[in-house]
């Protein structure tokens, strides 16, 4: 019962504009967003796999495409650099290796799950003008799903990601089993996520702008005073840092850690599951 | 900066309680009224700092995109809270302004008794209003409900002041085209002395051609401000018992003239 208001709200707020949400993490949406994406560098490396396939939840997709991007990049690296390892090779054979219908990817695959189908539908239209297309042979798929219930068996995924998610489940605790049942053993958990500030007078900044300037801006640029002062408050009722990562330990999880960025209006929690 | 950063950070306070409420239930704690200070349904608190920011975003908001017309209300709501008062104390002071201020009667379809006014001779009041309903296409249930009032008779104040502005238009035989609109905006300025009927007064004009701001100039503007002096305070009528009286008689108990009959090219 309660998704279903959840899932009201959100209709509501993604038919008004979407500038002031990303207002209210601006800075820190884009940059956090690279640096969990940067976090999936250490991954590779960490584990080596050779292929690597990825939950992503979050209909529009931003650390979607950056995987993508990422993966697009080192394999075409790798091609290059097997390439030039074969020796004596005639231009025939180099001209049909680039053309073949091969993946770009590697094997690579990356799923975005959503709640919400307007978000969905946006991320869909975000890939189509980045030039990445949805289906098999592309990597890219696009999930109707509810984080405390996902359609998915168990063990599949080698990394999920939730960016400015989980804060909006109904019950965290059961997003949190969910994503460890879907993981493989050894797959990682990220999330990124508003957090508590540490710093006294940027917290005192922080909640003024929050309380004071974002429902304004919901209301003059939107029309919607109430969805955004929900978000602000919906942030503040998130739990802490440390609390936070209780809760993903008793999920089953590892070695989790937590990197605050600017002063804690984000953090970025990971877990592994071993 | 301390006191405005104290008074800014008071919701808080109110806020400190909801730790460890489910957030699905945060939406809808605004329709609970009487309590965390909602004086009326539909009542945001906001702080000062908040007032200003709506209000400087409103006008902003409302002169780039002249179909917001929430954005008027809001503007209206935030800055009009010294003339309302103003306004609340003579609707006091007159017999059928107290009146209002005391039964609060409101216009909506629901309120209206259509049939009724359909029947009413031609030339009432009550006739000519549904006929510039239907003429302009317009209804009364398109008027914004108060959010940004605190306090809750001049919340409704302000209601009413919306719900007879197309009252206004009836009496001042002014159609819902951009002219028309601002001839009654400027008549409402010089009546209510509200802020956002001054400035949608003077800003209206903005988008005009220069043939449509020559005949406002030297016509339709001197002509409402006659009008608006003139006539008394336009709150204080107590329009649904005057469905019957004829507009023309109406239009003499106030002194308000016909207007100025003007051709502009491209309006109705």
């Amino acid at each position: 019962m309660a998704t279903h208001r959840s899932r009201a709200l959100w209709s509501r707020v993604m038919r008004s504009c979407r500038l002031p949400g990303f207002r209210s993490s601006w800075p820190r949406g884009p940059l956090g967003a690279r640096h969990v994406s940067q976090e999936k560098q250490a991954t590779e490396t960490h584990f080596g796999f050779e292929t690597v396939s990825e939950e992503e939840k979050g209909g529009k997709g931003d650390i979607a495409f950056r995987f993508l991007n990422y993966v697009h990049e080192q394999h075409k690296g790798k091609q290059k650099r097997q390439l030039r390892a074969q020796q004596n090779l005639s231009w025939e054979e180099i001209a049909k290796k680039y053309q073949s219908e091969e993946d770009p990817l590697g094997g690579s695959r990356v799923v975005v799950c959503d709640i919400n189908k307007e978000m969905l539908k946006i991320g869909k239209q975000k890939a189509r003008a980045q030039g990445h297309k949805a289906g098999k042979s592309y990597g890219l798929a696009w999930v109707l799903g509810d984080a405390e219930e996902l359609p998915f068996d168990d063990d599949k995924f080698d990394v999920y990601t939730i960016a400015f998610g989980i804060r909006n489940v109904t019950h965290i605790d059961q997003a949190l089993q969910e994503a460890h049942r879907v993981l493989k053993p050894g797959g990682r958990f990220l999330c990124l996520e508003f957090s508590q500030v540490n710093n006294p007078l940027i917290s005192r900044l922080y909640d003024l702008y929050s309380f004071q300037v974002i429902p304004v801006l919901g209301e003059v640029i939107a029309g919607d005073w109430k969805s955004y002062q929900y978000l602000v408050e919906s942030i503040r009722q998130f739990p802490s840092q440390e609390e936070f990562k209780e809760m993903i330990e008793d999920a089953g999880f590892e070695k989790v850690t937590y990197e605050s960025l600017t002063s804690g209006i984000v953090a970025i929690h990971s877990g592994f599951k071993l | 900066m301390g006191t405005l950063l104290r008074s800014a950070l008071r919701p808080l306070r109110r806020l400190g309680g909801l730790r460890g409420q489910a957030a699905v239930d945060v939406p809808l704690r605004g329709v609970r009224h009487g309590a965390a200070g909602l004086l009326y349904p539909g009542h945001i608190p906001t702080s000062p700092l908040q007032k200003a920011l709506l209000a400087a975003g409103s006008a902003g908001m409302a002169l780039y995109n002249p179909y917001r017309h929430d954005m008027v209300a809001v503007l209206g709501e935030t800055t009009g809270l010294r003339a309302l008062k103003v306004l609340r104390d003579q609707m006091r002071k007159d017999p059928e302004g107290a009146e209002i201020l005391q039964k609060r009667p409101r216009i909506s379809l629901s309120t209206l008794d259509l049939d009724k006014l359909r029947s009413l001779p031609e030339g009432s009041l009550g006739q000519e209003y549904l006929c510039f309903l239907d003429v302009n296409r317009v209804s009364p249930d398109t008027r914004a409900p108060t959010r940004f009032v605190d306090d809750e008779e001049l919340a409704y104040v302000i209601q009413r002041y919306r719900e007879i502005h197309d009252m206004l238009h009836t009496l001042l035989g002014m159609p819902t085209n951009i002219l028309g609109e601002i001839v009654v905006k400027w008549f409402e300025a010089v009546q209510t002395g509200l802020p956002m009927c001054i400035l949608g007064a003077l800003f209206g004009p903005i988008r005009l051609s220069a043939q449509s701001l020559q005949v406002l100039v030297s016509e339709l503007i001197p002509w409402a401000i006659q009008n608006g002096r003139r006539a008394p305070c336009v709150l204080n009528l107590y329009y649904e018992r005057r469905w019957e009286q004829p507009l023309r008689a109406l239009r003499e108990e106030l002194g308000i003239t016909d207007p100025p009959t003007v051709h502009v090219r491209g309006l109705a």
